[in-house]
């Protein structure tokens, strides 16, 4: 019979500081474990491991909350906004090798310093010489759309 | 007003609705509900409070971009616990092989022991046990710390650790008793 109450006990103890736990439950497992030398060497260590639970460092919701705010922001990026930036890498492109009988070429304001001049595909992936086009607002992606139709090629 | 002043008092299940919308700041109330109880499981698995840290603000981020895909079948905590058990095994493999490179570079290293000084430091009992659970197996470790510290029922430990609810009862009864072995 003791076995089976310090089996129920045992289940209860690490719920004795919840207050959610049953007003009757609390009561018979606290009788229990006051009478009970096994089971009460079984509660400190859990009021122990209670005691010495590691609390979050602070600042850690404040990073969750802007780590979380700036993935959404880059996944609400219009899909056309991706797009677009593909078209302008792409007319870039065609506008830098069809111009070459041209000159001089009117390179936007946006255009990094593309030092050689040459689009190269780098490991990671990325279009090396490419103007970054990640970081233009709608309005300056259609400004240099709009650059690109009419005076890039010119 | 502060988000949690004002949504504060709504369940989880109206705060997760409210950030499947868009709503950010539901979404903020459900992080500063919960970070705690992630950060703690995060700890407890990589045993490293920088990399918890880590852990913790990824298993969020991967919450909120999946939460269209949460079909509520379990609670939101449990879930997400789930999410952040993942993202520590995770971080655990990719530095078991970052630890593998570097040992092929550096060689075996012999283990002298513990330091004196660190064996001096850990003169209370708070500390020893705070140590000697890490010993515990995983499953263990972390169906004590969840019962012990969070008071969740265990077939909700179960969901969070990808157990049984069975499981999760025999994996705390058997790391409660290790642990009581190890501290005597």
């Amino acid at each position: 019979m003791k076995d089976m109450q310090c089996a129920d006990a045992r289940e209860w103890i690490p719920l004795l500081a919840s207050t959610e736990l049953d007003p009757s439950v609390r009561q018979e497992a606290e009788a229990h474990v006051a009478a009970c030398a096994d089971c009460r060497r079984e509660a400190d260590l859990v009021a122990l491991l209670m005691a010495t639970r590691s609390e979050p460092p602070a600042g850690l919701s404040d990073s969750i909350r802007v780590a979380v705010g700036r993935g959404r922001r880059a996944r609400s990026r219009p899909w056309w906004g991706f797009s677009a930036a593909a078209v302008a890498v792409l007319a870039l492109g065609i506008g830098v090798l069809s111009s070459r009988d041209v000159s001089p070429i009117a390179v936007p304001v946006y255009a990094a310093d593309t030092g050689e001049g040459g689009l190269w595909l780098s490991e990671d992936g990325l279009v090396a010489g490419a103007p970054a086009l990640d970081g233009l607002s709608d309005e300056a992606l259609e400004q240099l759309l709009s650059d690109l139709g009419s005076g890039g090629a010119a | 007003m502060r988000d949690d002043d004002r949504w504060g008092h709504l369940p989880d299940e109206e705060l997760v609705q409210r950030s499947r919308a868009g709503d950010e700041a539901a979404f903020g109330v459900l992080v500063e509900r919960h970070h705690p109880v992630v950060y703690r499981m995060a700890l407890s698995m990589v045993s490293d409070a920088d990399l918890a840290f880590d852990v913790t603000q990824e298993a969020f981020v991967k919450a909120f971009v999946a939460l269209g895909r949460f079909r509520g079948d379990a609670a939101f905590k449990t879930w997400l616990l789930s999410i952040a058990a993942n993202e520590a095994r995770g971080t655990l493999r990719k530095r078991a092989r970052r630890r593998e490179q570097s040992l092929e570079v550096v060689g075996p290293v012999v283990d002298g022991g513990r330091d004196p000084e660190e064996q001096a430091l850990e003169r209370t009992e708070a500390e020893r046990v705070r140590r000697l659970i890490q010993l515990l197996p995983e499953k263990q470790r972390l169906s004590v710390s969840l019962r012990v510290e969070e008071g969740m029922s265990f077939k909700e430990i179960g969901v969070a650790i990808g157990s049984s609810e069975g499981a999760a009862r025999v994996n705390y009864f058997h790391g409660i008793r290790h642990l009581r072995e190890l501290m005597e």
